[in-house]
């Protein structure tokens, strides 16, 4: 039942080209270059250092690792990470 | 971003350690009770460093509370902590109310006054008639009625067609426009000459009173006697002055030449230009270039740019010159077409010279061609009056 709803989700915002993130509740992962990460629609932290950081999402775990990283600002909506980012996994 | 941390600085905002065990809870916390946090920094595994605003600070104490770590202030910043610390300075606060206090008072007097558009009347001479009616330097400015100033020196002066009374800042800014004046009306009972006002060949004299001195066919240049008021006494040799009066009508010649350049060159654009900008300080300028201009022929144009509000009067200016390169064509152009625009052009420059009770004998155009240039001579004969009025020195 959850799986047809989220179908039709995806083909009425393929449809109508509505943006995915919003009609869908998906993170959206925006890099720049190797310096800053923007991650809006995220569940929270679930690990931060300086070398990896694990953020909750609807799609999973998005894990990045990098070096000095520090959390620009942490908003209800959106994360904002600047630092030498070096990979960015999203474990299911 | 430099705005937002202005802001933030003068908002004012702690640097805070925090240290525990369940950090991340704690920045979840923190974000979805929408307590705004930025630059969070992992020092080692307990401790996080992070900045607050001063009011997220204190809603922060309900979420160290539910999470349990330890919150130490290393640092304030911005605004409202100076201010405070300034509190227990009372001396300095009320030196910058004095300070306030004194620039408010000194730009709220006159300290110069400034006039413009003078050119017979002196400025020395507005400035005293405008003492007389006590405004000079060293008066508060917001005494000072502009419309009766106005209307005042239009009051003093006869030929100002135009006063305008400015404040700005600490300067009073007069401008005015003068007029010619009329030619002073003579009275009848002065004894007076005519003379003539310019050169010419006489037409016609009608004296009404006084001696005419000049008869038709006479040429006569500028200053000359036509009518005397001067009369002598055939019988006892006395001189006798009057009010001469009458019309002397002579005719005049008034010519132009207008050299005009067969082969015309006309600059047309290619289109391509360049910019430079000059930032200016006063009279010095500060240029940025960006090499030489390549283009061969060009025109320059020069465009100020507004770097702040208009009536602002710093000495900080933009400038823009912009380079625009030209083709030179050279074009012959036809001798007929051009010998009509000449005669025109030619009439009008003459018919701003012409009186206007001018009547017009006879209009002459001659062409001259020699070098490739065009001259038009056109020579207009008109009959007007040339008599002038003058007072006879008696002593």
């Amino acid at each position: 039942m959850k799986s047809n709803m989220e179908n039709l989700k995806y083909n009425l915002s393929e449809a109508l080209e509505l943006p995915k993130d919003v009609v869908l509740d998906l993170p959206k992962i925006t890099i720049i270059g190797n310096i800053q990460l923007n991650i809006s629609n995220h569940k929270g932290i679930i690990e931060y250092t300086q070398e990896t950081l694990r953020i909750n999402s609807n799609v999973g775990i998005v894990k990045i690792s990098g070096n000095n990283m520090e959390l620009k600002t942490i908003l209800s909506e959106e994360i904002i990470v600047v630092g030498l980012i070096e990979k960015v996994e999203i474990i299911c | 971003m430099q705005v937002i941390k202005t802001w933030n600085y003068l908002r004012g905002y702690v640097i805070i350690k925090v240290e525990g065990l369940t950090l991340e809870r704690f920045l979840n916390l923190a974000a979805t009770n929408d307590i705004y946090l930025w630059d969070i920094k992992r020092v080692n595994y307990t401790v996080l460093e992070m900045k607050a605003s001063i009011e997220g600070f204190k809603a922060l104490k309900e979420v160290i509370k539910k999470v349990g770590c330890r919150v130490e202030i290393i640092e304030k910043k911005g605004l409202p902590f100076i201010l405070y610390k300034l509190r227990a300075r009372k001396m300095l606060g009320f030196g910058i109310l004095i300070f306030l206090g004194l620039i408010i008072f000194l730009s709220s007097f006159i300290w110069n006054i400034e006039v413009t558009g003078n050119e017979k009347i002196k400025t020395q001479d507005i400035i005293k008639v405008l003492e007389k009616e006590n405004i000079k330097s060293g008066i508060i400015k917001y005494n000072i009625d502009k419309d009766y100033t106005k209307h005042f020196l239009l009051d003093q002066f006869d030929n100002f067609s135009f006063v305008s009374v400015d404040i700005k800042g600490t300067k009073l800014i007069i401008e005015v426009k003068e007029q010619d004046l009329p030619p002073e009306k003579i009275d009848i009972a002065t004894p007076c000459n005519i003379v003539a006002n310019k050169k010419g060949v006489i037409v016609k004299v009608i004296a009404r009173n006084g001696n005419a001195v000049v008869r038709k066919g006479d040429i006569v240049d500028k200053g000359d006697v036509l009518i005397s008021g001067v009369i002598s006494d055939e019988n006892s040799g006395e001189y006798i002055f009057v009010h001469s009066d009458g019309e002397v009508l002579a005719k005049t010649v008034y010519s132009y030449r207008l050299d005009e350049p067969i082969i015309k060159s006309i600059k047309e654009e290619t289109g391509r230009s360049m910019e430079m900008r000059e930032l200016k300080f006063g009279e010095k300028g500060l240029r940025f270039s960006k090499g030489e201009i390549p283009f061969k022929d060009y025109i320059e144009e020069v465009r100020e740019v507004k770097l702040f509000k208009k009536n602002t009067n710093l000495p900080i200016k933009l400038l823009v010159y912009e380079y625009n390169e030209v083709e030179i064509k050279e074009t012959k152009q036809n001798i007929d077409f051009l010998k009509k625009s000449t005669h025109i052009k030619a009439v009008k420059e003459l018919n701003k010279e012409l009186p206007e009770k001018a009547q017009i004998e006879s209009k002459d155009v001659k062409y001259y061609v020699e070098d490739g240039i065009l001259s038009t001579v056109v020579v207009i004969e008109a009959i007007e009056d040339i008599g002038e009025k003058q007072i006879i020195n008696t002593n």
